[in-house]
């Protein structure tokens, strides 16, 4: 380089502006207030609205609440809810603590398989695995006929809160596993060491120490547990019978009286029960504030003897085998010609699925476009807001991380309630099309790539975005030849977990769709209640296969493995 | 184009922070002339690498003026002010290999692909990387990512090199090494080198000239020479080099030049007197009139004779370097005496005597 050659052109040729920077800025506000902020204030607002009239009219009313002093039924209905939903999270706790002990301090073999396992009922949505009880436990179910033959005792029916308890707990107790067993795994294991070395036993230590030390992890666990039982519509419409809960409620009102302001108001119910127990949380762990995360890198001592191995072992493939249960059942039944409740199908057959194949290639399609489209739009603007929290670019950061996890945690019938009173009549009408579908999934969805991008932003040296700026890159090429490829993991697997999750999604769909866009979950609900269990199970498992699969993709992507990705 | 010469002046840059704000810059000004390597240099927190932000255009000025060759640089945006940055960290793109990550500027630059193949590979070569061409960063040792990120600066023959305490992450003999290829570098290219760095041996052995920074106020610019022989003010004095500071009085009221009184009573008629300015002048204690600063290579230790009695408290053998910690009533911490022979009669614990040479001494008085 002593001989100069030909001067370089100095400056890099097009001057960027920054206008990719400020459109995206500009359509993610837009968005962010029409089809996030809007939805669930207009919801708010018409639950103080009485049936029939606007809100600008005769003014704010508590008339829809006061259903909940008046009518015997919504009564029942929230008693039934906060029952229910308190009564499967004591259950799954109960069921998850042992195993979540077992697998992260004794010295049982497999303990990723094990972890990896308790994914499967995450994934699978639970509505499925509901009528699998009816298949096991029903009036004529097998293990009921089997039981009766064995010891001539009949099993109380399945339906109703025994039912719904049992399926809520099961579906949804791999969080407080995954959760409780993360933390005791990361937990500083200095604090039990010097209480072995101080002479306590193992029994104490876990009752003095390790146990209360994780209480704000089991919490937390409880508290997700809680809130989505209480919102969960798939499986007490499908085992509840008599037994009301206020997202049968709000269905009822919708599809029945098209009362959408008694729905909003059902659903800010369900809310405040939400923020109740979140409240009553924060109460319990108010003198709480410790931290057991510590820098070592060693971990806790597991135990390793015999005994405690065996227990560890027979305990967690037990649970295991009783939580993948339903999907086996409904595997099994998906191919069977006929099951009058003996053990086993009768005879097998394929017709089930050549029927589900002919008939209802069309729900299937509906699901993978509407899913697809949510995803897409869900990853552009999760990892726009992703980057604009990460980097701190924001005044107002916290209204954006609000809004987005917000939804996240309100269950789905309460945004689905949200967007068809929202979008149902005004200056937007989307009722009944396929975008309501696809936004209000989006909705649901968005948080998952907004929180996994922004970890990988985070993580992301910010001195990579100068220096590209300095080489001459405008924002959007640094974004496109830097950011984007080092986060494309993370975004990869944001996607493909929202992806697989919305193709079972009901919740919300089961408020939104119209005879054009029915998707799978409405396909197989619809053949529950028509009592056609055999072709519901072949699509059930056809679900349940396809996202298992995705999920296993989207972790080797993220290179972590599949209980990590639901942390 | 390389040589560009940079005027800086009356920058500033406040950040908000909470409902305040942190003054981090505070009205500097200086002049870079073209082909010098200028160094800026201060504990950290000092405003030095804000104001080389600032100047890369990376952070906004809340005042001041940058011109380059009389042009205005403050309108400019960053990408395209044809400036090449180094950084601690090396910032380079983890997914690229070494080649694209060389490359990168010039891609942008839209030139055709055999001169990018070509400028590349020269770069490579002034750098002694054209081995690592196929790796990636995470297969280069700190030294060698290092080379990398000045090949990626330098490739696209930008008019100023701005270079960002480069060497901290690198272990000391490493720092050593690099710094004088950086120099060596820098002289044979004959571009306009912006460095800073918060370690003054640094900062001494390879800039032009440097400025020494604190508290977001340049303090004093010069060569090196200049800075360590005749230091400002007391912060510099202390910051480059090590120095005593004995506690004076002036024997005369209101006169510096009649010289000052030791706290045991020795005299002394310092060569160079400097006045301190406020907030220096406000932190003497109140028996002082000033201090007087000597180098520890310019005290004399002699076990008969000498202005100042002392006992030795400990000798350290620094390799090329011997240094005696002695403690006498003319101050009240030890003084540090400098020699590179060992000095015959004197051990620790032994009794000597300092003489301070007035020519080498200065007196900073309120």
């Amino acid at each position: 380089m002593t001989v100069r050659s030909a001067p370089v052109t100095g400056v890099p040729r097009t001057a960027e502006l920054d206008w990719a920077a400020w459109m995206l800025g500009i359509a993610v506000v837009v968005i962010a207030l029409v089809f996030l902020v809007y939805p669930l204030v207009n919801a708010m607002l018409l639950a103080f609205v009485k049936n029939g009239e606007d809100a600008g009219g005769s003014g704010l009313t508590f008339a829809n609440f006061a259903r909940f002093f008046t009518a015997a039924s919504y009564q029942r209905a929230l008693w039934n809810s906060v029952y229910s939903g308190l009564a499967a999270t004591a259950l799954a706790t109960v069921i998850a603590l042992p195993m979540a002990y077992a697998v992260a301090r004794t010295e049982i073999p497999h303990r990723g398989l094990i972890s990896a396992m308790t994914v499967v009922p995450l994934i699978s949505p639970p509505f499925i695995g509901a009528y699998a009880w009816i298949i096991l436990l029903g009036k004529n179910g097998t293990v009921t006929q089997w039981l009766h033959a064995l010891t001539g005792w009949t099993l109380p029916t399945i339906y109703g809160p025994p039912g719904v308890i049992l399926a809520l707990a099961l579906s949804y107790f791999p969080y407080i596993f995954l959760i409780v067993q993360g933390a005791l795994a990361a937990a500083d294991p200095h604090v039990e060491e010097a209480a072995r070395m101080a002479g306590a036993s193992r029994a104490r230590i876990l009752r003095t120490i390790t146990l209360p030390l994780v209480f704000p992890a089991i919490g937390a666990a409880m508290l997700i547990v809680f809130i989505k039982s209480i919102g969960d519509f798939g499986v007490p419409s499908i085992l509840g019978g008599e037994f009301q809960v206020l997202p049968t409620l709000i269905y009822y009102q919708i599809h029945g009286y098209f009362n959408l302001n008694a729905a909003s108001a059902i659903a800010m119910v369900n809310v405040l029960l939400t923020l109740v127990a979140m409240a009553a949380l924060s109460w319990i762990h108010r003198h709480r504030n410790f931290a057991t995360i510590g820098g070592t890198s060693h971990a806790a001592a597991r135990h390793s003897g015999k005994s405690a191995r065996v227990f560890g072992n027979v305990y967690c493939w037990l649970v295991i085998l009783i939580a993948i249960l339903p999907q086996l059942v409904i595997a099994l039944a998906s191919f069977a010609r006929r099951w009058p409740g003996t053990m086993l199908p009768e005879s097998y057959t394929l017709d089930h699925y050549r029927a589900v194949w002919s008939q209802l290639t069309s729900p299937i399609a509906n699901s993978l476009v509407l899913a697809g489209a949510a995803t897409a739009l869900c990853i552009v603007f999760g990892t726009v807001t992703a980057y604009a929290s990460a980097r701190d670019r924001l005044r107002a950061r916290w209204a954006l991380d609000l809004t987005i996890m917000l939804p996240f945690v309100l269950p789905g019938l309460v945004v689905g309630v949200a967007y068809l009173t929202a979008f149902n009549s005004g200056p937007l009408v989307l009722t009944g099309t396929a975008l309501i579908i696809v936004l209000a999934y989006f909705t649901r969805r968005v948080a998952f790539i907004f929180r996994s991008v922004a970890t990988a932003i985070g993580q992301i040296d910010p001195k990579l975005e100068d220096a590209s700026t300095i080489c001459g890159a405008g924002w959007g090429t640094t974004m496109r030849c830097v950011l984007v490829p080092l986060a494309a993991p993370a975004i990869l697997a944001g996607a493909i977990l929202v992806f697989s999750t919305l193709i079972g999604e009901i919740s919300a769909t089961v408020l939104l769709y119209s005879a054009k866009w029915k998707t799978i979950s409405i396909a197989i609900y619809e053949l529950v209640l028509g009592d056609q269990l055999a072709q519901a199970s072949a699509i059930g498992t056809i679900t349940t296969v396809m996202t298992l699969f995705l999920v296993l993709v989207a972790s080797r992507l993220a290179g972590k493995n599949m209980a990590e990705l639901f942390r | 184009m390389a040589h560009a010469a940079l005027s800086v002046r009356n920058l500033a840059k406040e950040f908000a922070v909470g409902a305040g704000k942190v003054v981090a810059v505070d009205g500097v000004s200086f002049d870079v002339r073209g082909g010098e390597f200028f160094t800026m240099l201060g504990p950290s927190g000092c405003g030095k690498t804000t104001t080389l932000r600032v100047i890369a255009g990376l952070e906004q000025a809340t005042r001041g003026e940058i011109t380059i060759d009389g042009r205005d640089f403050m309108a400019v945006p960053p990408q395209l002010r044809n400036i090449g940055m180094v950084f601690q960290s090396y910032a380079l793109f983890p997914h690229l290999t070494i080649f694209e990550n060389v490359a990168y500027g010039l891609r942008l630059r839209k030139l055709p692909a055999g001169e990018i193949d070509r400028r590349v590979a020269s770069t490579l070569a002034l750098l002694q990387l054209e081995p690592y061409a196929a790796r990636h960063p995470s297969g280069l040792s700190g030294g060698q990512q290092q080379r990398v990120s000045i090949a990626r600066a330098l490739v696209y023959e930008p008019t100023m090199l701005l270079l960002d305490e480069p060497l901290a992450n690198l272990d000391a003999k490493l720092r050593v090494m690099m710094r004088e290829e950086i120099r060596a570098l820098q002289r044979r290219l004959g571009i306009t080198t912006l460095y800073v760095t918060h370690d003054q041996e640094e900062a001494t052995a390879v800039s032009d000239r440097l400025a020494v920074f604190d508290r977001g106020r340049l303090i004093q610019l010069g060569t090196p020479e200049e800075i360590y022989a005749r230091p400002q003010t007391l912060f510099v004095a202390d910051f480059i080099g090590r120095a005593n500071f004995l506690p004076a009085r002036l024997v005369v009221r209101g006169s510096p030049s009649s010289g000052v009184a030791l706290p045991n009573g020795a005299s002394l008629r310092p060569e160079r007197v400097v006045r301190l300015d406020g907030a220096e002048a406000a932190a003497l204690p109140a028996t002082d009139d000033g201090t007087v600063m000597i180098r520890p290579e310019h005290v004399a230790l002699d076990p008969k004779e000498g202005d100042i009695a002392c006992r030795v408290q400990r000798m350290q053998l620094l390799g090329g370097l011997i240094r005696y910690s002695v403690r006498a009533d003319a101050s009240p911490a030890d003084i540090l005496v400098e020699v590179t022979r060992p000095l015959p009669g004197i051990a620790e614990g032994s009794g000597a005597f300092l003489r301070i040479p007035a020519a080498d001494a200065v007196l900073y008085h309120r």
